[in-house]
């Protein structure tokens, strides 16, 4: 198993718990989608994944090793095996494309030059081949401020791909985009994902994108899991119990 | 693409070399200005005797300056509200986007600019010469300081707004002047006050030192208790006066808050609010002292008008150290040096006193220390630093450094306020150390705006350099005020002449280095 989740648990300052006892695993290749309900807690797992908040308990196991106790350096190296897309881009908006996916190269680099950016050729053509990969190669200099949602989220893919990771984590990436520009945004990641053989775990409020393009699906209620299977076995009746009864398909 | 990339690299090096030239630019200043830490550190205890003497104010003397201290605000105000009204008349004309007549357009922007090379200081010593002493010829130098600096403003965000409904309403057959004020001013206006308040506050700083040259206000008694040595009684002149920009600056926050919609009331309290300014505004104008003129004639006049439009060439292209180049450059010298310090001792504070980085209270004590920098007229820093440093180039590198701070810790803070922290969230998420993050994702974003201000504060700096020579503190404003106390017309002429060019190319040469920072 490439990642297993075992009973974690996390409450906020106001105690209010956001999961409670969640456990699942997710293999190599898979695409993964986590769906539920606003506030079902969906958002604070992928952020406990990434290493941007920690638990309170429970383990996370990236490759049989253990994340959740991880500390400085260590929990750096361990970070370098993820890479997240976030639904704001999170790019800094008046740097070029080319040097915004150049950013994910910084872990690897030693401090001086990372503060400085000093980047090698290698990685610049890297960086620069990616940028074609996911099709904008005719925006490489651009100020990413001048790009349009879906553009920025490519650059987002790039950077993130750039990490060669072996998982992706993906947090609402189409939320803020419109509908044709989402499902082109999720194709390219589906593509990407099969050629490159990695394993993605996205969260979703669009059950229908979900569906097209999860192998799997995991659905989160009040912070717990209350479904864990194929996208076939994911019934109405189970989309109603994790939405409530107010929504059906 | 490879090309593409290469030529990426190049403008590394380009880069670079700037940041050398500039390194050498500064040492460079540094050393012709005479700056010398050594200097500064062995003589640091004159700095304290007079920040001594201050304390304590001499409270008693407090009923003596309230009356002084009033006509410092009714010349602010009255100032700053016909030269504001003004500018909202000029802008437009100036403003290249609207349908006006084109070379009225350029004279007004070369009057304009013309108008704006000089401090309200000079402009005061001018207007005493032609409307007598007193705060009649402060509030004209205070009109005409505003309208220059506002009517700038404004043609310039007149120029960045849309011109659409402008254009359909005038397609209409709306006069130019109705299809203004309605398709362009509302678009405008929330900028437009907000610059108005900024110059109210300028302003009440600015009228304290009009007294220098005897253009009324609280200024007089300053100078006058500072040079009879009685820091207690001057120490209350600035406590008063601190609390007057206390007071302004909360106004303006206020009101500031109210033009953004950030805050709101409900329409019966903003209307008040506006009847009431205009009521300040009028009962300040209607009791303002008349003008003197026993001792303008037409002599005067003709003497001043002739020698200023001709002005003393053989001084202009003197070359030597006595020469105007000279001077001119020393200014330029002075300005850099300056405002480069001043830089650096903002940019920890506006840190520090931004509530994202420290806890509020801490924070609030930071903004409260930076407010007292601020509300000191820079006058009394050139008095304070002439005794460490002596006369000549140092103490106006001093001064300038200690009157830049407070300008470019504000400006800092709102660039370090409008900051984004999720791309450097991003960055440590990937596995990032905390340095290379900020330095990645955190600066790239405030740098611009930093570097605007500091273009900026230079570009006042070099126009308030000249007010420096009052204190015999360097560059090219003791020439310009003994010249025009001497009456020498033709070589105030002159030097007029050379700082409306020097003030001309630096904003030329910030305009070009802002463009190419965005």
């Amino acid at each position: 198993m490439l990642l297993q989740i075992e009973h974690i648990t996390k409450c906020f300052d106001d105690r209010t718990a956001a999961l409670t006892d969640v456990s699942f695993s997710v293999g190599q290749g898979e695409f993964v989608s986590v769906i539920g309900p606003s506030g079902a807690g969906k958002t604070t797992l992928l952020r406990i994944l990434n290493g941007a908040i920690s638990c309170d308990a429970g383990s996370i196991l990236y490759q049989d090793e253990h994340f959740e106790a991880a500390r400085g350096r260590r929990k750096r190296d361990m970070q370098k095996k993820t890479a997240t897309i976030y639904q704001d881009f999170c790019l800094v908006e008046n740097m070029s494309c080319l040097q915004n996916v150049l950013n994910a190269c910084l872990p690897e680099m030693a401090a001086l030059p990372a503060s400085l950016g000093l980047f090698s050729r290698a990685q610049r053509e890297e960086a620069a081949d990616l940028l074609a990969r996911v099709g904008l190669a005719d925006k490489v200099d651009e100020p990413v401020k001048n790009l349009s949602g879906g553009q920025k989220q490519r650059v987002a893919i790039a950077r993130a791909l750039l990490r060669r990771p072996l998982l992706l984590l993906a947090d609402e990436p189409v939320a803020s985009l419109d509908p044709a520009t989402g499902r082109q945004i999720l194709e390219l990641l589906r593509g990407i994902q099969q050629t490159e053989h990695l394993t993605v775990l996205m969260n979703s409020h669009n059950l229908a994108l979900a569906r097209e393009f999860s192998d799997r699906l995991i659905g989160l209620r009040e912070g717990q899991v209350v479904f864990d299977g194929p996208v076939r076995e994911a019934t109405p009746e189970v989309i109603a119990s994790i939405y409530g009864a107010a929504i059906s398909e | 693409m490879k090309d593409k990339i290469l030529y990426k690299k190049h403008r590394t090096l380009r880069r670079l070399a700037g940041v050398l030239v500039f390194l050498l630019l500064f040492f460079a200043a540094a050393a012709w200005t005479d700056c010398s830490l050594p200097q500064l550190w062995a003589r640091r205890a004159h700095l304290t005797d007079i920040v001594s003497g201050l304390f304590p104010p001499d409270w008693g003397y407090f009923s003596h300056i309230w009356k002084p201290l009033l006509a410092t605000i009714q010349m602010s105000v009255t100032g700053t509200g016909l030269g504001a009204a003004l500018a909202l008349l000029l802008a437009p004309v100036c403003a290249r986007n609207l349908r006006g007549s084109r070379p009225l357009g350029a004279i007004c922007r070369a009057l304009i600019q013309i108008l704006r090379s000089f401090p309200a200081l000079i402009l005061a010593l001018l207007a005493t010469f032609l409307l007598g002493l007193g705060t009649f010829a402060g509030t004209t130098a205070l009109t005409l300081y505003t309208f220059a600096i506002l009517t700038r403003l404004t043609y310039e965000d007149i120029e960045n707004t849309s011109t659409d409904a402008y254009d359909a309403l005038c397609s209409l057959g709306t006069s130019p002047a109705a299809a203004f004020s309605r398709g362009i001013l509302p678009g405008i206006a929330p900028s437009y006050l907000s610059n108005v308040l900024y110059l109210l506050e300028t302003n009440v700083r600015n009228s304290s030192i009009l007294g220098y040259v005897g253009a009324g206000g609280i200024g007089l008694l300053l100078d006058e208790k500072m040079s009879w040595l009685e820091y207690g009684k001057v120490g209350t002149i600035l406590l008063a006066l601190f609390v007057t920009v206390c007071v302004i600056e909360q106004l303006s926050l206020y009101l500031g808050s109210l033009i953004r919609g950030e805050r709101r009331v409900s329409p019966a309290v903003s209307r008040g609010l506006a009847l009431t300014a205009v009521a300040v505004f009028i009962f300040c104008t209607l009791t303002l002292a008349p003008p003197d003129f026993s001792h303008t004639s037409a002599t005067l006049l003709r003497n001043m008008l002739s020698g200023l439009t001709h002005p003393d060439w053989s001084f202009f292209f003197q070359a030597d150290s006595g020469g105007l180049g000279y001077l001119l450059l020393e200014t330029v010298a002075i300005s850099l040096v300056g405002t480069c310090v001043g830089a650096l001792i903002a940019l920890p504070l506006a840190f520090l006193s931004s509530p994202r980085f420290l806890p509020r209270p801490a924070a609030a004590l930071f903004r409260l220390f930076t407010l007292l920098i601020r509300s000191v007229p820079f006058m009394i820093y050139g008095l304070i630093f002439i005794r460490v440093s002596g006369p000549g180039a140092f103490t106006g590198v001093l001064t300038l450094s200690v009157c830049s701070v407070g300008l470019l810790t504000k400006r800092f803070s709102e660039a370090i306020d409008a900051l984004d922290f999720r791309p450097f969230q991003a960055l440590r998420a990937l596995g990032v150390a905390p340095l290379p993050a900020l330095c990645r994702a955190v600066l790239p974003q405030c740098l611009p705006g930093f570097a605007s201000a500091v273009l900026y504060r230079f570009d006042v700096n070099i126009r308030e350099a000249s007010v420096l020579g009052l204190v015999g503190a360097g560059g090219i404003g003791a020439p310009l005020i003994y010249a025009m106390n001497q009456y020498k017309w033709s070589t105030a002429g002159a030097i007029c002449l050379g700082l409306i060019l020097l003030v001309w190319l630096v904003d030329l040469l910030s305009a070009r280095l802002r463009r190419s920072l965005d």
